[in-house]
């Protein structure tokens, strides 16, 4: 057997839930980890434990309990601060998700930095949660915001994208990974950023887990992504930032945990990261963050990404193949996405078709309908990669394709 | 072939969605709504004429969407062709029950119906909003 089959094999079995039958009796094949991700036998485990043997609130007591809770706490955010190679644990606010991360930045960051008139540079392949959040200050406060290009290729058109500063131009903010077309965002615009002196936020809720991640090395200010994106539970998101932009920043929410010391006339605030979270945070899912990054580093994110991308190169091979079917976005290199659509079928119909086969795949507009909107179709079929999958479920999947088809256009 | 996926896509169902009847604009018209579903991003465009008898005279519709909403929005259009309004109503309401899975207590649908094609749809309980789009414009096209 070669290296990569019995990697995978290896794999395979820390992940329970791949040996259920989905209507009883097809094997399960799990192609929407860009959605979520399935969760190893060590972060499920560990989390149990955490309730049994080990839980209380967090940064607040003296007692065993809390001491053991809260040191969990912080062991997570260490480890994230390793797993993003920020330069310190100030930097790792823990949100509840990628979600909650951008709506922080855009909120306190305009309340320090912006005024009406200031404008903001998107794109328009962005996710919802990278829109609506600066929708807000466009409508709440006048900021203007301007899209970013693509081109064919589903890149962002680096061009364009730099034609659209000015002078209020206060911060960007783009997908490091699009979670439509699989690629990756073009370094340029980071360095566009930096020559311009404009901050700039990173979307990462596809990247993180699927390359690696270096925030110095990128270049970016900020930085967000979701737990259960990464292995890890949902109910927890990391926002990256600076040090400096976030101790500059005023505080989200307010609430315990996040205060320096409170009268009835006012109230100091705590240092970083302590600052940003207000209320009992989902300390249980940070933990398990912490254990899905200790799961990857231990498989090795090198062989992760490698096995990742021979997956992906061998479906889009394949895929790209075949007639009745259009691949989204050009020939450039896709990180554990794919979007497509059947020729004449609508991508509902091959997502049920392919459940009941036993696959699982995201059909819509994913949350991202300009793009949609852009590419003139209202949905696409997606698939995407996990450390899980392998070659041969990309052949199973060929064959629904194939049946797929047939029915419909019988 | 699998038994739910023939359940679902019925040849009527394949047969309207690939060509949907009554497709267009009603003109003239007096009610019309939109549909929408904001999960996938199909969406739909009804509209409809009211006599002042309370018969539906023609009904038609406009969208994109897949074959279930496609299908499910020209059979309703078949249906309450010519019905009154009150008659309208209690089909929306069994056809509802219906694709929810429930097919117990239906008033006036019965299995002769070409709308029980779509009874398969109680067991994909994600793509139940495809297959009641169509009807939720029409009963906010009666409100409005
Ligand atoms: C690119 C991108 N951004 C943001 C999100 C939102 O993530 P969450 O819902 O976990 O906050 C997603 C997840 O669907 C995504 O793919």
């Amino acid at each position: 057997m070669d290296d990569s089959k019995t990697f995978n094999l290896n794999v395979r079995k820390d992940f329970p839930i791949l040996s259920k039958k989905i209507l009883e009796k097809k094997d399960l094949i799990y192609f929407d980890t860009a959605a979520s991700a399935q969760k190893p036998n060590t972060v499920i485990n560990e989390t149990n434990d955490f309730y049994k043997n080990h839980y209380s609130n967090v940064s607040r007591g003296v007692h065993t309990l809390s001491v053991e809770s809260t040191f969990r706490y912080e062991d997570a955010r260490k480890k994230v601060q390793k797993f993003l190679n920020a330069r310190s644990e100030n930097e790792i606010i823990f949100t509840k998700s990628a979600t909650e991360g951008i709506n922080l930045v855009a909120q306190t960051f305009y309340e320090k930095f912006m005024q009406k008139g200031d404008e903001v540079i998107l794109s328009l392949i962005e996710h919802h949660s990278n829109l609506i959040p600066w929708f807000f200050l466009r409508d709440k406060y006048g900021v203007a915001l301007k899209f970013a290009n693509i081109q064919p290729s589903g890149e962002i058109d680096i061009d364009h994208f730099e034609s659209l500063f000015t002078n209020k131009t206060k911060i960007v903010s783009l997908t490091h990974l699009s979670n439509v077309f699989g690629t990756e965002l073009n370094e340029k615009a980071i360095s566009i950023c930096k020559d311009k002196n404009v901050p700039i936020l990173l979307d990462g809720c596809q990247s993180a887990a699927h390359l690696k991640i270096d925030v110095q090395k990128l270049g970016c200010d900020f930085f967000v992504f979701s737990g259960h994106k990464t292995y890890g539970p949902a109910g927890i998101g990391v926002l990256y930032g600076t040090e400096n932009l976030l101790s500059e920043m005023p505080p989200y929410q307010g609430g315990g945990g996040m205060i320096g010391d409170v009268s009835l006339e006012g109230a100091s605030y705590a240092e970083l990261p302590a600052k940003y979270e207000a209320g009992t945070p989902p300390l249980v899912e940070a933990h398990g963050l912490g254990i899905a990054i200790d799961y990857m580093n231990k498989i090795g994110l090198d062989n992760i990404i490698e096995h990742e991308n021979e997956i992906t190169k061998y479906a889009f091979n394949k895929l790209n193949e075949i007639d009745f079917i259009k691949i989204h976005g050009g020939d450039n290199k896709r990180n554990s996405i794919i979007s497509f659509n059947i020729k004449n079928v609508h991508s509902h119909e091959v997502s049920s078709f392919l459940d009941v086969e036993g696959i699982a795949i995201r059909a819509g507009h994913h949350c991202c309908q300009p793009l949609m909107k852009h590419l003139g179709v209202n949905s696409t079929a997606r698939l995407s990669f996990g450390v899980y999958n392998s070659l041969e479920e990309v052949d199973k999947l060929v064959i629904a394709l194939h049946k797929c088809k047939e029915f419909f256009n019988k | 072939m699998n038994d739910l996926i023939n359940d679902l896509y019925q040849e009527i169902i394949l047969d309207h969605g690939r060509e949907p009847r009554n497709f267009g604009k009603c003109e003239p018209h007096n009610k019309s709504a939109d549909g929408h579903n904001p999960l996938c991003g199909d969406n739909l465009k009804l509209t409809f004429l009211l006599n002042d008898q309370n018969i539906i005279e023609d009904i038609k519709f406009t969208g994109e969407g897949c074959a279930i909403s496609l299908a499910s929005a020209s059979l309703m259009t078949e249906k309450l062709k010519g019905k009154k309004i009150e008659v309208a109503e209690e089909i929306f309401k069994d056809f509802t029950n219906l694709v929810s899975g429930s097919d117990e207590d239906l008033k006036v649908l019965n299995e002769e119906d070409s709308l029980y094609a779509l009874k398969g749809v109680g067991r994909f309980p994600m793509r139940v909003k495809c297959a009641t789009m169509a009807w939720h414009a029409f009963n906010q096209a009666l409100k409005d």
